[in-house]
């Protein structure tokens, strides 16, 4: 009797680690569930896609730890933790970065009890996890908009027609920024907290990830002078020391609904210009659009204020020089008197 | 030693005013540099010290203030006072002064051996007068454009603004040379006065000196009070 027990649960551990017992209802195309609420979910687990996953090797109870009764309903959710922490024997990567979602937005609002907030398999998926280079991944570049946008749905919609979104998404440009280039992976945070890669001191850090990107700007024919000339105006020289009443990129250029500034839904569309710059100075007239904005005094695209800046720099060394010379001379002869005693 | 008789050179009123201006104009100097070279270490060390870039902005308004009412004091001071308007006249560049700004270059090129003879404001004093008073006007005139953007953009365009920022900048830096080479070494380090002329304390100067440095000036005013002592 106890040698057929044990060989009935040796079959079965083989049974499960195989998946045949699992594929027997959870293969059925139609196999659905009914939920509390009413709502109806596919219990269907399409292998095929499955095998193609980075779980290609694990059995389904590895992570349906109490899927081994059948039937059974109602399993818990799968923790993702249990094998994907440091040392473990599993030999399931664990980066220091899957540490920073605890700290994000995202894992503080689970730990406040959020059931909305997302966890692990919100993102990356349950069944069909695969490497972030396989373009059916959720995590994939471009297919990452679509993944937060099933709750950012807003936010995906104004993303999706930007100068950004269509970049990736329309034209299929991958490097070309997704939600997580600017918002960070693991770690997002909310825009108000000062370690957030979007808090307004690091904005313009952020976008000149690729804006001040040499290859990039090479590639794509990015403007360079927006970020050299930012830096030098009163926006960025303020910004750079800890102001936070002044505009970085995104005050003028939008975070998400991002247009090149010939087109007419761009914040930085000449007739939109008064508008935006009215934000934070209040009566801003159209005169705030006649002139470049983002201007170098030391390069001749600067028109009538190269030639000026010019002028000064020369008129300002020549001062300097002119006086210098003076001094000298001007020592030298009293000196001379002093040394001689006459005039 | 025979004590030296001394006249007044500068009244009260005027070094109240002096002493003003040079207190708002290193506030400006110091404040305005720290800003144009916000990238060294000396832009970053005054921003801090000031206690941030926003510190600063207050900072240099404060000062600015300063130079506008003492430029407002200085304004009626000449128009309307008695002394004030005789010194004014006095500032006014003539023919003469040409020639004595010649002849002083000559002199220290050693090309001559003759000083000039001058009245009370040598050419190079005029000069330095007229070009604090041309700097602080526009200066106050681009740093107020500055200061009120939004409203000065209701008439001008923001091209005239950059215009504006690129002036202010400038010349902001060529008074600070004009005042740090010329002026301070006139008063500071020439070796005649090294370390420091008093004039712009007690406004005095001995009346020696005035025979020398002012000739025109002592023979108009003083001619016979030295005889009278001996």
């Amino acid at each position: 009797m106890f040698f057929f027990i044990s060989f009935l649960a040796q079959g079965l551990a083989q049974e499960f680690s195989s998946n045949q017992e699992c594929k027997r209802c959870h293969s059925n195309p139609n196999l659905k569930k009914i939920l509390p609420d009413g709502k109806v979910t596919s219990q269907y687990v399409d292998l095929d896609l499955f095998y193609r996953s980075v779980h290609k090797k694990q059995a389904c109870v590895y992570c349906h730890i109490d899927g081994t009764l059948s039937p059974h309903k109602n399993l818990q959710k799968v923790n993702c933790q249990r094998c994907h922490f440091k040392g473990n024997l599993a030999g399931a990567p664990s980066l220091d970065r899957y540490k920073e979602y605890s700290e994000s937005v995202h894992g503080r609002a689970i730990a406040l009890g959020n059931i909305k907030a997302p966890i692990c398999q919100d993102c990356h998926g349950s069944h069909y996890i695969f490497d972030k280079s396989d373009t059916l991944s959720r995590t994939n570049q471009e297919h990452i908009p679509q993944t937060c946008g099933t709750c950012h749905i807003n936010i995906y919609n104004v993303y999706k027609v930007s100068v950004h979104g269509e970049a990736l998404m329309k034209k299929h440009i991958l490097v070309a920024p997704s939600c997580v280039d600017c918002h960070g992976e693991h770690d997002i945070r909310e825009h108000t907290d000062p370690k957030s890669t979007v808090f307004l001191t690091k904005v313009s850090a952020t976008c000149s990830r690729c804006h001040a990107n040499k290859e990039l700007i090479k590639e794509f024919n990015i403007l360079a002078e927006p970020v050299e000339t930012y830096k030098e105006s009163f926006h960025g020289v303020a910004i750079k020391f800890g102001a936070k009443t002044v505009a970085n990129c995104a005050s003028c250029h939008e975070s998400h609904a991002i247009f090149k500034s010939t087109d007419p839904r761009s914040s930085v569309y000449v007739d939109n210009i008064p508008r935006t710059c009215g934000k934070c100075h209040p009566g801003a007239s159209q005169n705030f659009a006649k002139g470049k904005i983002h201007i170098n005094p030391a390069k001749k695209e600067a028109g009538i204020v190269y030639y000026i800046s010019r002028f000064f720099k020369y008129l300002t060394l020549s001062v300097m020089l002119a006086l210098v010379l003076y001094i000298i001379l001007d020592l030298r002869k009293k000196l001379k008197v002093r040394r001689t005693g006459e005039e | 030693m025979e004590e030296k008789i001394m006249v007044e050179r500068f009244t009260r009123s005027q070094r109240v005013q002096h002493f003003l201006l040079l207190v708002s104009f290193i506030i400006l100097i110091i404040t305005g540099l720290a800003l144009k070279f916000h990238n060294s270490w000396f832009g970053k060390l005054i921003i801090t010290l000031e206690g941030g870039v926003i510190a600063r902005g207050i900072f240099h308004r404060f000062a600015a203030i300063l130079l506008i009412f003492v430029a407002f004091y200085h304004f009626f001071y000449i128009i309307f006072t008695r002394y004030g308007h005789e010194e004014l006249l006095l500032t006014f560049p003539k023919f003469k002064d040409f020639k004595d700004a010649f002849q002083s270059v000559k002199f220290t090129l050693g090309l001559s051996t003759e000083h000039p003879r001058l009245d009370k404001y040598a050419p190079q004093h005029k000069f330095q007068y007229w070009a604090v008073v041309a700097g602080s006007f526009l200066m106050i005139i681009t740093g107020l454009i500055l200061w009120y953007q939004t409203q000065a953009m209701l008439v001008l365009p923001k091209w005239v603004i950059d215009i504006t920022r690129v002036v202010h900048s400038y010349q902001g830096v060529i008074i600070a040379v004009v005042i740090l080479l010329w002026h301070l070494y006139i008063v500071h380090l020439n070796p005649k006065r090294f370390p420091m002329s008093r004039i712009w304390i007690d406004g005095k100067i001995s009346l020696e000196e005035l025979k020398v440095e002012h000739p025109l000036e002592y023979e108009r005013k003083y001619q016979g009070l030295d005889n009278e002592k001996k």
